[in-house]
Order: structure tokens, then sequence, then C-alpha cells
């Protein structure tokens, strides 16, 4: 009997060491992680194409975009000085002195690419899930793709208006068997690409997201972003006409919301805010700027501040911007690490960067010196407070303040020197303002300039009706915004329009009008391309860039005298691992030439 | 599978036959008479007793017969046993005395007893060193790297650190890969069975960069053999795994006796070596006074109330000292090993149990490391034919780490600054430690206020790490066929392993230290548990025809392997919280919570022959397959042959003259593949994980790119080996030669063009490299021997590896090779297709200038001449003659630091005092152009020797290792002679030059990164990192048996033994074990040198 069972036992044994190799090798290889889901998994329902479209929106918010969106747009102009420790980042010290090179790290653009890549794999496997999940209707799935387009046209267009040349490619990547190095689309032609794309789903985006998902009517892409995206692109391209149109699509829905909100008030104080915007704004809906006597400044509390937060239809101005969460390990969400880091904190008031000397000087200066905000000798242009930390007593402490705040009060009675106080910083890493893509103002100017485009040069600029008209129109959008920012509620203009009789004039003005109105909110710099490129020379480019340069001022002037060297270099390691790329030139190569590649055939 | 046809023979074997004879009976006598009590049993076929029965007082017996097929044995103590077939009722028994035998010549062969084949030692044919324990018996060693170190012929180990429990780095051969996230340490192999530590999930940045000790977990205690296979040949039974070689370790078991119990006592005191002398307080603040003026020249920047003396400054007292901080964070540790063993068994079953217990603690102040090991080993014969072993072997380790690494803080800390705090009146010392306030002058924001107080920090932080690894193991051997050589023999073996890994890491950093407020991160803790569990099972069978002709020998093997392992880790980091005690209490953040699971699994099949014609013409085979989920389905399975011949000539008939003094000559060529995969899983998958949220959405992302081409990294190596043995194997020398070439390399984080979407992939495969070089090893077997109580052996090797890459993308060579910028302290780093890996390149270092340019321009053309002719050193131009070149108006043209004419270039004009580099083009400028090779990190040689001497009941035995021929830069003294900051320096910095004609090796001290050019690298900064280092020394003393037994003990031994006393080398660090990783140079970043230790130790045997 012993024999029998201990052979049984031992049978038992070998069959338990056996039994994972019976289920058959092919099927033992085959595991799939735990902790990720697979591909082959993924893109079954609805939800999963959500998620992946939040994956884009965090995507754009992470830090290395918005830095970049910071960087590329305004740091190389005369907005834009060196802060405080801003030797502790190299790279920003390097170009804050227009010295740039392959290796500044603010050349990788790897963080927009992502974003497009998500996009592009939202825009490839979306429709098999509306194949397969019935919950997912063909409109919801045409209102996604349209929303990945404008994602992924918004990061192009990034890209474009700081390298000029890019890859471009409309597939997402999945297998390491892609090909990779792609060469550099031309501008004009991913230009084009960007504005068929955006015209071929325009009618499908989402208008309003329903009532209840408030931060979704700026913080996700709504047909008016898509439009203002084109106005942009076509101003870019420009095509003046295309670029108007746009422009009063946008202007006329944002007319139309507030219309529909101010029917639903009441109150006193909303009739009076109301009548602003008919009396003063021209009748565009720009968020009023005082809403008690003599104290100013709450445009920016509701634009950048603690109301910006909490959107509701005082919020009217805003397009589209990227939501961030000033309670970031509460929510999950994110917080401003760019504006934290760049524009400062309630541990180091001035940030790696902040306004230039030139701009302080600005602010400093009286009658004809000053430029950048007021015409007028006085010191009404509520601006300078909020853009800049001024507490209107001298020059207390170099900062920026646009972003970094919840809130100011600018105290001023008729014709004294107005005062400002300010909230405290955001804590360090608590940071929760919103990053404003577009707002009413930006797409005003920017058919302001598109109109004076369109005005026919000679010597009958002022003379020729057609021209007349294209002044004042303009003249009618800088002046509303202008306006809207004194410290004072005057019914009279502070602009003359008999100063600006020129096209030039004319231009001037809306380029000081952007100057003011969207400094610190990364658009400076792309203007003075936008201008470069129309004017093919770089004059007024250089000068501006020059406003801040403390030395060598003969080299930047010489090197910036180039077209090549307003937009970046490559990144010398995208260089390396892709020799389909042409290093602009005005940067050389960026390797150092002074040794010999030895490891060359 | 063979499984099924496992079954079937057992199936055969359960049938059973009727028996007529159903008892037996008789007698049992020797030629005494009648014996008492002796043994008679039936035993069955498999060797396994049925029925027994014990004999009377007249020695009669009678028996039940279970099946009269089975045999009947006899037996009695002191007796030879008798066995015979049942085919009688009676049975008449002579014993005859076993110690009355005659005297027999008994032939057999030591066996291999590694993984494979039982092959006879003398028939190994492939490149394998064999090391045993005893050799060392009674050292000190921790790990069993300690005790391999210089032993072993072309293995290259280097402690990482002298931190306790930091393991080391190994290199078999050379680095065989130019990735850096392979492992490329040897595979380590005990009783059979791989030890691989998943570290997918291991949370190594908390381990900073200190490699996991894997070999902590075994206690050399419990070794007794290492074998070491080196060529492919040897390691191709291992396939993918034994890509880097492997060290396969034997355990000790049981031995047949009565029982034994052993005792060892280790006690070790342990110090470090002292690297450079630091300055002490009062010149630290001199030289700063003056590193701050020089650049601007100016007073009011080297007006630092730190640095002052001023005891009107409100910290004067904590600044008016002369600490030395690294004397306040040293100490001497002590260790104490012990070890208990019993072990012993009879006929049926064997046993040994080991239990150690260490404690240590390190030359680091708050260093503390214990570990509890036991391992249990039984092996229970249920017949014959079948054995039934288990192991079981548990480690508990607790090692508590400090949270900085105090030796580096202490080297660079202030030295005027105060331990503790101290009371601004008296001066007396508080209780408290002294931390630099975040108000001290901004000019110590770097370099000192962010640095810890290194005792503080020792004292109050808390890191700690545990780990439990258990390994249970459960192992069956059947013996299907014969028994003996001359029949045929099949058996199978087939067994069930475990290893159970669990770790937790628990660190908290209290808000003491830091003197920043409250919000910023304080109180910070940081939890990781990680658990792996990895479950192998083995059927092994191995079949040894027995042939007619004994000319013929053959054996070959089949071996089937499963493994599947997963592991889960956790971790989190929290801040704010009030203690370190677990808890969610208002304020606390948690932050980078993280949970990861993982799973693998692989499948392998082995088939190895070996076969051996006359004993002197042998050829091995060997064909691996692996499969593992660590591919996609197309590249799964990869396949590793090996073939190696052995033609031992001195057994030809021809060779009978030589033999007297020839007793080996062979000659062993061999050939084999192995391969390395990847340490990811699932690369082959798109996956998708949560990125945060937006808004009120849950975000995901896809994480990568998949990786559907990737293959296994192959490596194909040539081996050539010669074994001599000279007087009857006195004296054995091996040589060996060999040429590995690695293919489809796999290179980790493959930099890909970013406009995909992501920078890199995880692997790719891409690249060939090859190492070559020869191996020498020497050892002798009682060599000299003078009367019977003396006899001298030694030992020696050494070995050499060439490594060269051989092709690379270009793409990928530039992604590698990075570009100069221009800085001090900075490498370029070369990857260079035909070099070595770890090349190191710098400038030429010609001393300091001794004067300052203007002196030179406003001098006479005489005066220039004379001043030069002096020795005299200007920053001027000199063309390729020698003479100084001049400007258009005559003034000397001024030399510079890389200059370019469009300010993107450093632009900087040298000084008097500035460092003098070689302007080697004589382009007038110090430019990339002017760096030149200065030698490789790659040793020329490496080895070890070591002699033993035995009189009696004394042995005195000691062991050397060298490496020869390196290069290391010495980054610790590159940073201790800057003077460009605020760390503390060495002494050397002492004979800086601080003036006009000031003749000097040491430049000026210049505060600011980029204010001076001084320690560029260069060869002054590059040395020499040769060295031979007494491994140890150790004498030994046996106690007389007939004293040990008056008090009751059957042995003792006594040692002491010296760990690493010396080293000899012109190095100038601290320790020149120095390693390079992947294609970076050897760099030598302060890490805490290898200790220096002496011990005492005792084994009693009862």
């Amino acid at each position: 009997m012993n024999t029998k069972i201990y052979k049984i036992g031992l049978m038992g044994f070998m069959g338990l060491m056996g039994l994972t190799g019976v289920t058959g090798c092919s099927d033992f290889l085959e595991i799939e992680p735990q902790h990720e889901i697979i591909l082959e998994k993924f893109w079954n329902e609805k939800a999963d194409v959500n998620a992946v479209i939040t994956g884009c929106y965090s995507g754009l918010q992470s830090g290395n975009v918005i830095k970049r969106m910071m960087v590329w747009g305004e740091f190389r102009s005369d907005n834009i000085g060196p802060g405080s420790n801003v030797q502790s980042d190299g790279n920003l010290e390097k170009l804050l002195k227009e010295n740039i090179d392959a290796k500044n790290s603010y050349t990788s653009w790897t963080d927009f690419y992502t974003v497009i890549n998500r996009c592009n794999t939202v825009i490839k496997y979306a429709p098999g899930v509306s194949a397969i999940d019935p919950a997912y209707t063909e409109s919801e799935l045409q209102a996604n793709i349209a929303e990945m387009v404008a994602l992924r046209s918004l990061s192009y267009f990034y890209l474009i208006r700081a390298f000029r040349d890019v890859p471009f490619s409309r597939e997402p990547f999945i297998d390491d068997d892609q090909t990779m190095d792609l060469p550099a689309t031309k501008f004009n032609d991913v230009l084009d690409s960007l504005i068929y794309d955006l015209e071929s789903v325009k009618s499908n985006a989402v208008k309003r997201y329903p009532v209840t998902k408030d931060l979704y009517q700026t913080g996700r892409v709504t047909q008016d972003f898509i439009y203002s995206l084109l106005c942009e692109l076509y101003l870019w391209k420009k095509d003046y006409q295309n670029c108007v149109r746009y422009a009063d699509l946008v202007i006329e829905s944002k007319k139309y919301i507030y219309e529909e909100n101010r029917q639903k008030r009441s109150s006193s104080s909303a009739l009076q805010s109301s009548n602003e915007v008919e009396d003063r704004f021209n009748g565009f809906p720009l968020v009023v700027n005082s809403t008690s006597s003599n104290y100013y400044g709450d445009a920016y509390v509701t634009l950048y501040g603690s109301d910006s937060r909490n959107i509701d239809e005082k919020n009217q101005e805003i397009i589209f911007q990227l939501v961030f969460s000033d309670d970031p390990s509460g929510t999950g969400m994110s917080a401003n690490g760019a504006v934290n880091d760049f524009y400062g904190n309630s541990q180091s008031t001035t940030g790696l960067v902040a306004p230039s000397d030139y701009i302080y000087a600005q602010i400093e200066a009286t009658g004809q010196d000053r430029k950048v905000y007021a015409e007028k000798n006085k010191m009404y242009d509520s601006r300078i407070y909020t853009n800049c930390l001024y507490s209107g007593t001298g020059n207390s402490n170099k900062s920026i303040n646009k972003y970094t705040t919840s809130t100011i009060d600018i105290f001023a009675t008729g014709g004294t020197q107005p005062d400002a106080s300010y909230g405290s910083k955001y804590s360090q890493n608590q940071n929760g303002s919103n990053w404003i893509i577009y707002r009413l103002p930006d797409i005003m100017l920017l058919k302001a300039e598109a109109l004076t485009q369109m005005m026919r040069d000679g010597s009958d600029q002022e003379t020729s009706d057609y021209n007349k008209s294209l002044l004042d129109r303009a003249f009618t959008l800088v002046n509303a915004i202008n306006k809207r920012s004194l410290c004072e509620t005057l019914l009279t203009d502070t602009l003359v329009r008999s100063s600006y009789t020129s096209k030039g004039d004319m231009e001037t003005l809306i380029l000081q009008e952007r100057q003011r109105e969207l400094m610190f909110e990364g658009k400076r710099w792309f203007d003075l391309v936008r201008l470069s490129q129309r004017t093919g020379n770089t004059q007024v480019l250089a000068s501006a860039a020059l406003q801040k340069a403390t030395t060598s001022s003969g080299l930047i002037s010489n090197h910036l005298a180039k077209m090549d060297a307003i937009y970046w270099p490559y990144n010398l390691d995208e260089m390396k691992v892709n020799h389909n790329l042409v290093q602009n030139p005005a940067f050389g190569s960026g390797e150092d030439e002074s040794y010999q590649k030895t490891t060359k055939k | 599978m063979g499984l099924m046809g496992l079954m079937g023979i057992m199936g055969i074997m359960t049938a059973e036959a009727q028996t007529p004879i159903t008892s037996v009976h008789g007698s049992v006598s020797d030629d005494m008479g009648p014996l008492m009590g002796a043994t008679v049993c039936e035993i069955d076929g498999n060797g396994r007793i049925i029925e027994s029965a014990i004999t009377d007082l007249n020695g009669n017996f009678t028996m039940r017969v279970r099946n009269p097929k089975d045999r009947i044995r006899f037996s009695y103590v002191g007796m030879k046993t008798i066995t015979q077939p049942i085919n009688k009722t009676t049975f008449k028994i002579t014993m005859q005395s076993a110690t009355q035998l005659k005297e027999v010549t008994i032939k057999s062969q030591r066996r291999v007893t590694g993984n494979g084949l039982p092959i006879p030692q003398r028939e190994v044919a492939n490149a394998t060193q064999t090391f045993s324990m005893k050799e060392v018996e009674g050292m000190a060693f921790t790990t069993i790297d300690e005790a391999l170190t210089g032993r072993i012929a072309g293995l290259d180990i280097i402690s990482n650190s002298g931190d306790l429990g930091s393991g080391s780095t190994m290199r078999l051969r050379g680095a065989s890969s130019l990735s850096t996230l392979t492992d490329a340490n040897p595979l380590i192999v005990v009783d059979g069975n791989v030890r691989t530590v998943d570290l997918n999930n291991f949370d190594l940045n908390s381990a900073n960069n200190e490699k996991f000790a894997e070999l902590l977990n075994i206690n050399p205690e419990d070794i007794a053999d290492i074998r070491v296979l080196k060529d492919a040949a040897a390691t191709a039974i291992y396939g993918s795994q034994g890509g880097n070689g492997v060290i396969e370790l034997t355990t000790k078991r049981g031995a047949r006796g009565k029982p034994r119990l052993q005792y060892s006592l280790k006690l070790t005191g342990t110090y470090q070596p002292k690297g450079y002398e630091l300055l002490n307080g009062d010149d630290y603040t001199m030289l700063l006074k003056e590193s701050y003026f020089n650049p601007e020249q100016s007073d009011a920047a080297a007006n630092i109330p730190e640095l002052n003396y001023d005891p009107s400054f409100s910290e004067y007292e904590q600044y008016n000292n002369n600490t030395d901080w690294r004397d306040a964070v040293t100490q001497w540790g002590l260790r104490q090993n012990h070890y208990v063993t019993v072990s012993g068994g009879g006929e049926k079953a064997l046993f040994r149990i080991g239990a150690g217990y260490d404690h240590e603690t390190g030359t680091m102040i708050e260093q503390k490391l214990q570990r509890f090991s036991t391992r249990v080993a039984l092996d229970y014969n249920v017949s014959e034919r079948i054995r039934v072993s288990t192991n079981f072997a548990l480690t508990y380790t607790k090692n508590d780490r400090n949270s900085d690494n105090l030796l580096d803080i202490a080297q660079r800390k202030m030295p005027n600054m105060s331990i503790y705090e101290q009371n601004p009146i008296t001066g007396e010392n508080t209780s408290s430690y002294y931390s630099m306030l975040q108000s001290a002058s901004r000019e110590f924001d770097r370099n000192q206020k962010d640095m810890v107080n290194p005792v503080a920090s020792a004292k109050l932080a808390k890191n700690k790490q545990t780990s439990y690894d258990m390994t249970p193991e459960l192992i069956i051997q059947y013996q299907l066929l014969g028994m003996d050589p001359d029949s045929w023999q099949l058996n199978w073996r087939g067994s069930v392993y475990m290893n159970i890994a669990n770790r937790y890491e628990n660190s908290f950093y209290p808000q003491e230290l830091k003197t920043t407020s409250w919000d910023q991160g304080v109180n910070k803790s940081h939890d990781n548990s990680s658990k792996s569990v990895s479950f192998n099972t083995k059927h092994t069978l191995t079949l040894i025809p027995a042939f007619k002709n004994k000319d013929h020998s053959f054996m070959m093997l089949a071996r089937f392997e499963l493994n599947s392992g997963s592991s889960t880790s956790q971790s989190v980091d929290k801040t704010g919280s009030p203690s370190d005690i677990e808890t969610t209490m208002g304020g606390v953040r948690f932050e980078n919570l993280s949970s990861n699971y993982s799973q693998n699994r692989s499948m392998y099949y082995t088939l190895s022959a070996h076969y051996a014609y006359k004993g002197r013409y042998i050829i091995d085979g060997s064909l691996r397959a692996d499969g593992t989920t660590k591919f996609g389905p197309s590249n799964r399975w990869g396949y590793f042959p090996s073939l190696s011949l052995k033609w031992i000539i001195s057994d030809e008939p021809w060779m009978e003259p030589t033999k007297k003094w020839l007793s080996m000559f062979a000659i062993r060529p061999s050939w084999g593949r192995t391969g390395q995969q990847p340490g990811q899983d699932y690369l082959y998958t798109s996956t998708y994980s949560s990125t945060g949220t937006y808004i009120d959405m849950q975000a995901m992302q896809p994480n990568r790119i998949r990786l559907t081409n990737m293959k296994w990294e192959i490596h194909e190596s040539w081996n050539g080996g010669i074994d001599l043995g000279f007087f009857n194997d006195r004296l054995n020398l091996t040589i060996e030669g060999y040429s590995q070439t690695t293919t489809d390399m796999l290179l980790s984080n493959y930099r890909i063009p970013s406009n995909t979407g992501y920078n890199n992939v995880a692997y790719r495969n891409q690249g060939k490299m090859r190492n070559t070089g020869w191996e020498f090893h020497i050892s002798t077997n009682r060599m000299i021997t003078i009367g019977k109580k003396f006899w001298m052996d030694m030992n020696a090797n050494f070995g050499n590896n060439r490594n060269e890459l051989l092709e690379l993308d270009e793409l990928t060579l530039d992604s590698y090779n990075t570009v100069y910028g221009f800085s001090n302290d900075e490498t370029l780093q070369r990857v260079q297709l035909h070099n070595p890996l770890g090349a190191i390149y710098g400038f030429r270092y010609k001393g300091v200038y001794t004067h300052n340019y203007s002196t030179f321009k406003n001098m006479t053309p005489e005066q220039r001449a004379e001043a030069l002719a002096k020795g005299q050193t200007f920053p001027v131009a000199m063309n390729a003659n020698g003479d100084v070149i001049l400007d258009g108006k005559g003034d000397p043209v001024r030399m510079m630091f890389n200059y370019t004419n469009d300010a993107t270039g450093r632009n900087y004009r040298f000084n008097g005092g500035d460092a003098i580099y070689e302007d080697i083009n004589k382009d007038g400028q110090i430019n990339a152009l002017d760096i030149v090779y200065l030698g490789s990190s790659l040793p020329k040689l490496t080895g070890g020797f070591g002699f033993s001497f035995n009189y009696g009941d004394w042995r005195f035995s000691t062991q050397f290792t060298y490496r020869f021929g390196n290069k290391i830069i010495n980054r610790a003294r590159l940073h201790a002679e800057a003077m460009t900051g605020n760390d503390n320096q060495s002494q050397a910095v002492n004979y800086r030059w601080r003036k006009e004609g000031d003749v000097t090796e040491i430049p000026r001290a210049m505060y600011g990164a980029n204010s001076n050019y001084n320690t560029l690298i260069s060869d002054r900064f590059v040395e020499d990192g040769s060295y031979l280092r007494m491994g140890y020394a150790q004498l030994n003393y046996n106690i007389r048996k007939k004293y040990a037994q008056m008090v009751g003990v059957n042995r003792i031994s006594l040692y002491v033994s010296a760990n690493n006393p010396f080293v000899w080398t012109k190095y100038s660090g601290v320790d020149p074990d120095i390693s390079s990783g992947g294609y970076s140079p050897a760099i030598d970043n302060a890490q805490t040198p290898r200790s220096r230790s002496y011990t005492l130790g005792i084994t009693v045997e009862f």
C-alpha cells in the first residue's frame, strides 16, 4: 500500500510542477501589463476617446509647453528682461541676451509634438470607436475631430512661428518602424495645411458647451476658438479679407453671448456696466474695469485674478484658455508652474524674468519719451499697474504682476497719480492662473491690423474715402480697448483719431496697443515676426529687441538684421538624430566647428 | 513535453507480480560467532526498504517477504553489507569485517558539480575557473564578491563605495554592451537557481546610484564552491541570461557522521582611509576672501560677515571655529559576525542548518547594517533511486543608512562654522545643531546654504531599508534505470524553486535639518515597498549510456524550465508631517503617489551533450532555446548554441616520456552564442496610462512607441584555452584567449526625432562591439614542501581585455557625443568607432602664468626676451617657433580661451595666476582643438596573486590584487582645488598663486563658475589609476586536537586578519578603485572609500 500512496503522491507532485506548462507554450508567454492598458484593449468606448482628448489638454498644460509659449512668443522682445536668480537657468539667461544657439534647451519642441501626436492618435482611432460604441454619435465624433484638429493646428502654429519650417505629419507615431526623421515642411505649406484643416472641420465644432460645464466654454475648443485661430492664420497668410471675416464672426458671437446674458441681468450694477459697454467700448463686450467709483483694475481681477477661475458671464472676453488649478493636490489638476517660475510667487516675488529695464523706464518716463503706455502725460493707463508690480510711488519692486496676484486695487481720483495696492503673489506651486490663448481684444486688434493692411498705398492715404473708412474702423477697435483701461470713466477719447492719419501711424498705434494690452501674454515677439514677414525686413523688430540690450548691441543688431535670425534654431539633439533637417543658417550648426569629427566617413 | 513520457515510465513500474515465497528466516554471524542486532531488510528495485527485521540474541531472524523479486540485505555496524536475491527461504550469512579490507584502489574521478552534466573535471572543455571557499575560511567577508576579488582571471571587481551594503560592480571579460540599463554584472546562480532580482520596480532613485547588492543576501559561510563560467561555451546553457558570464555558487550540504555543531565569531574593526588634507577654518576664510576679491578686485565684494571674524556680528560665535567636519562624520566601525551550523546525517538523511547574525556599524556615523540569515539543506534518500532534497534560505537585512552623502558634504562644508549652535556670549556649544540661516549672506546661497549639517543629518534623519528574501526549494531526483556506470542511466531531476523578496524603504527628513519655511516641503517622508515573487520549475533528464567499449563515453541532458515572476511596488512621499509617524493629519501633503505591478514569464529548453573518446578527445555541445515575455511574438524565441572541443595531449601514448613532469597538457577551442534581453517588460506593446486631470475630465496618454522590431542582443564568442599541469598537477597553469563580439546591442533610451512626440524609445538594437583578451591563471597544490609540516602554495592570475566599438550608426554616435561647452569640470565625451570605450580627453596642463599680461606688454623687447629666458610665463600667444606673436601695434597678442568673434564664445582673457594650457595647434588661443587624448579608463592588466604558508597548525595566507595602466579623472581633487565656490578645499590650495612672480602649480582663487577656466579637464586631474592592493593577510592557528578535547570541544581555530591594509598607488585620491560605466570615463566623485579593517576570529566545533 505504501508504495501506491507514495507513487500517487509523486505523480501529483510532478503534475503540479508541470501544471503551468500544460497550458501551452504560446499562451504561457502571452501576458499583458496590469497597471497600464494596451492599445489593443483601448479605443472601445466614448470614454476612451474623451480620456485621450483630455490628455491633449493636459499635454498643452505642461510646464514645458507653457514655458515655450512664453519664451517663443515674447521673451526675445523688449518686454522681458532678466529677473532674480536667472543664472540658475543658463539657457534662459542666454536667450535674454539674444545669445541663442542650438544647444539652448528652449529650442526643444518635443512637448508640442507630444500634443500633436496625441491629437493625431485620437483622429486615427476615434472613428473606429464610433463604429462599435452606439453611445458615441457621429456628431460627437465630428466635434471631437474638430477639437483635435484645432489643438493640433494651434500646436503647429506655435511651432512655425518659432521655427518657420517644421516637420509636419497628420499621422500618429505608434511603431518603431515608422519613418521618423521627417524633413521640415515650409512655413507657407504648413500654414495652408492648417487653414485647410480648420476650414474643413470648423462647422463641426461645438458652439457652446452645456450650461453646467461652464469651465468648458473657454477651457475647451469652441467654434469661436477655431474662428479666432483662422483669423490669425489668415493674417499671417496676408489674406486680410478672410482675417476680417473671421474676426467679425468671433466679435459677433461674443456680442450675441453678451446680449443673451444682459437679458438675464437685473441688478443695477450690471446695468451700469452694460452702459459702459455701449457708451465707452463702442458696443464691444469687453470686461468692465471699474465697478465702484475711483477704484480700477476690476478687469484684471476678472481676466487674470481671483475671478478668472469662476467662469461666468462676467468673463465674456475670453475665447480660449488653458485652465489651471490653485489647489493641485486637491483637484489633481496642475497649477501653472511656468508662470510660477517665470513671473514669480510669494517666495520669490521676482521670478526668473522681470519687465525689462526699458519697460520700467517707460513707466517712469514723461511726455514724448513715453511710448509704451499712454499717449498723454498721465498715469492713467491702468495696465501700467496690472502688468507690472508698480505701486505708483517709485520703482519699488521690479516684477511682473500679470497672472501672479489675485487682486489689485487702483485708486485714482481725477487728475491725481493713481495708487495701486496688490494682494500678495500666489504661493509657490499654487498659481492657479489660467493661461489665455485668445481673448476678444486680441482678435479686435488683429482685425484692426488686417483693416490697416487693406489700405491702398499712395499719397491719398487719408483723403481716399476707402482708406479713411478703414482707418476709422481700425481706430474704433483700438480706441475701445484703450478706453477700457483708463483709470477714468471718461466718455471722451484719450486717443485722438486725427493723430493717426496714415497707414504707418495706424500700424504703429496698433502694434503699441497690442504691446500694452497683451503684455506678458506671449504675443509680442510673434507680432514683431509677423511685421517682419510682411515688410520683408527686421527693422522694427531689431530696434524693439535692442531697447533692452545693455551690451554688445552692435552684435545683436547685426545678427537680427538677418531674416533667419528672428526664428529659432533647431535643437542640436534633434539635428543629430534627424539628418533631414537643415539648420537655420543664422545660427550655424550649433555644433562647435573647432574640432574635427573623426567619426565621419 | 518530456513529462508525459516520464509518467509512462512510472506507470510501467507500478505493475506488480504474485509471489510464492512469503517469508524467509536464517541466522547472521561473523567469524567470532552469532551477531545480535544485525539488520535484515527486504529492499525493492528502487532500493527502498519494504520490510525489516533485527537478529535476536542468537543471530536468528524471521522476516515476512512481500515480493520475492526484491532483494534481501544484511547489515551490521563495522561489517560489510551483503545483498542477495530472495531465491530461497533460509539464509545463513557470515559477515566480514569492513575494517579488515585489503588495500583497494578506488578509481573515481572528481566531477563537476555545476548545473550541467556531471562531467569529470579533467574532461571539462570550456573556460571555467573554480574557487573553493576553504581557501578563505575564516576570513571576514560580508559578501562573496569580496572573497573573489583578485582570484579569478578576467573578473574585475570594483567596490561601488565603502558605504554599508552598497555592493560592487563586476565585469567578466569587460563590458559587453554600451547600454547602461541592461545589467552588465555576471549572472549569479545558487545551486542551479538563477538569482534574479527584478529591478523593474525597485526604487533606484532612493538607492542613490549604488547598485543594488544582490550578493548581500547570500552569507559567505554557506558557500562551499564557486565556479566562474567565462566563455560562451560554458555559459550557453544559461542562454540569454549568461551573456555577461556566470558565477555559480554551490552551498554546503550535510555530510554523514554524527551531528557536528560549529560556531564561529568574527570581530572586525573598520576604518576609512583619509583623503587629502582639508583647510581649517582660518585658512578657509582667508582663501574665500581672496577668492571674492580677485575677480572684481574689490574689498566690498570680499566683505562677507561670515568670513570677517567680527565679534559684533550676531552669528560671530558660529563662524569662528576650526571644525573638522570629516572627522565629525567618520568613525571606527565594528562588525560582528556570528554563525552557527549544525550538520550531520546518516544513510537515510543528511542535514545542514546554518544561521548567522551580523551586526555592523559603518565607518560613517549612524550607518548600521544588521543581517540575519539562515539556510537549511535536507537530503532524504527515500530509496537508493530516489532522493528528495529541500533547501530553504531566508535573509533578513536591515540597513540604517544616511540620508545625505555625509562625506561629500563634510568635505565641502565651511570649516569655520560650528557643528552645534554656540552660545553667543560664552561661545559654548549648546545642544542644538547649527545650520546656516536663510538670512546669511547671499554669496552662500549656493554651495553652503543648501548643504545640511552632516552631523545633524546623520543623527536626526531616518533612512531605513529592510528586506526579506526567502528561497524555498524542493528537489526530487529519480534514477530511472541503472545506478552504476556499467548500466544505462537515465536520471530525472525535478525542482520547484521560489524566490520571495520583499523590500521596504522608509525615510524621514525632519524640519530641523532645513532652515526654509514650513510650506516648502519640510518634514518630508518617503515610503516605498516592493514585493517580488518568482516561481521556477525545472525538469532535467540526464541520459548516460553504458558502452561495452570503454573508450567511448557519452552523456546528454535535456532540460525544460519555466519561470514566472511578478512584482508590485508602492511608494509615497509626504511633506509637512508633524513627525515620522504614519499620519494623515492636517497639513500633510501627499506627493508622488505611485504603484506598479509587473509580470514576466520565460521558458527555456536546454539540450546538452558530452562525448569523450579514450578520455582524451572530447566534444561538448549544447543548444538552448529561450522564450520570454520581454519580446513581442515575432522575436520571442532566441536560440543559443555552443560547441567546444578538448584534446588532452598529455594522455596520448606517445607523450608517456614526459608524463613524469607534464601531468596535463590540453588544448580546447570553443565557440558559443549567448544573448541579452532588455530589463523592462511589455515594451512590444503600446500602452495607455492616466496623466492627470483637466477641468473635470481624467486624462489618458499613449505612453510610448511600441518596439515591434526589438530583438535579442547576441554575444558570440570564441575561446581558446591551454591547460597545463606539472609534477602530478602540483602546478597548474591555464591560459585563455578569447574574442567576444556583441551584435544588435540593446541601446537603452535611444534618442529618436522628437517630431514623433517622444524623445526616445526604451531600446533599439544597434551596433557591434568586440571584446578581446587573454587570461593567465596559475595555482599550486602543495608545490613546495619541507618536511611533513611545512608547505607553501601560491596562485596568480592576470587578465587583459581590449574593447573595440566596431559598428554604430552615425546618428547614434552623434547623439552619444556631447558638444563641448567650454566650462570647468566638463568632460568631453567621445564614443568613436574602432576605439575602446571610456577614453579620456582633455587639455594639457602646463602650470600657472607667473605674470600678468600688462606686465609683459609694458616691457621693452629686451626685457621681454630676458623675462622669457628666465622662465617667467605670460598669457601671450606664441607661434609654432615659440616666438611671441605681436599685433599691428607691436603689442603681444593675448592668450584667449575659446575666442569667437560672434560673442558666442567664452572669449576669456588669460592673466597671471591662471592655468596654462598647451596650445597644441599654435593658433594663439585655447579651444576645443587643443583637446587631446589623455588615456583610457580601462586597465591594461588586472588580476591578483596570493601565497599561503602552512606550518603544522599554523597557516598564513595573503592575497593581492592589482590593476595596471588605467587612468582616472580625479574630479574629487578638481573640486577640492577649484577655488571657484564656497566649498572647502584641500590644503594644496595654500600653495596657490597669490601675486605676480609666484611660481606654483596651483592657480589663483577666483570666485564664480565662469570667472576663470582653471579647472578644465586636463592632465592635471587625469591620474594613473594603477595600484597594487593587499587584499588581506591572515594568520590562522588550529589548537591541537588533544588540547581542544581537554575543554570538551573537537576543534578550535583562531585567526587574525587584516583586510585591505595597504594600497600601493601613485593615485592621489583616497582609493583608486574607480570603475567606468558604459561609455563614460572613470571619474572619482569622492565616494566613500573602501574601508580598511582588522579581524579577530574564532571557530569552535563541538
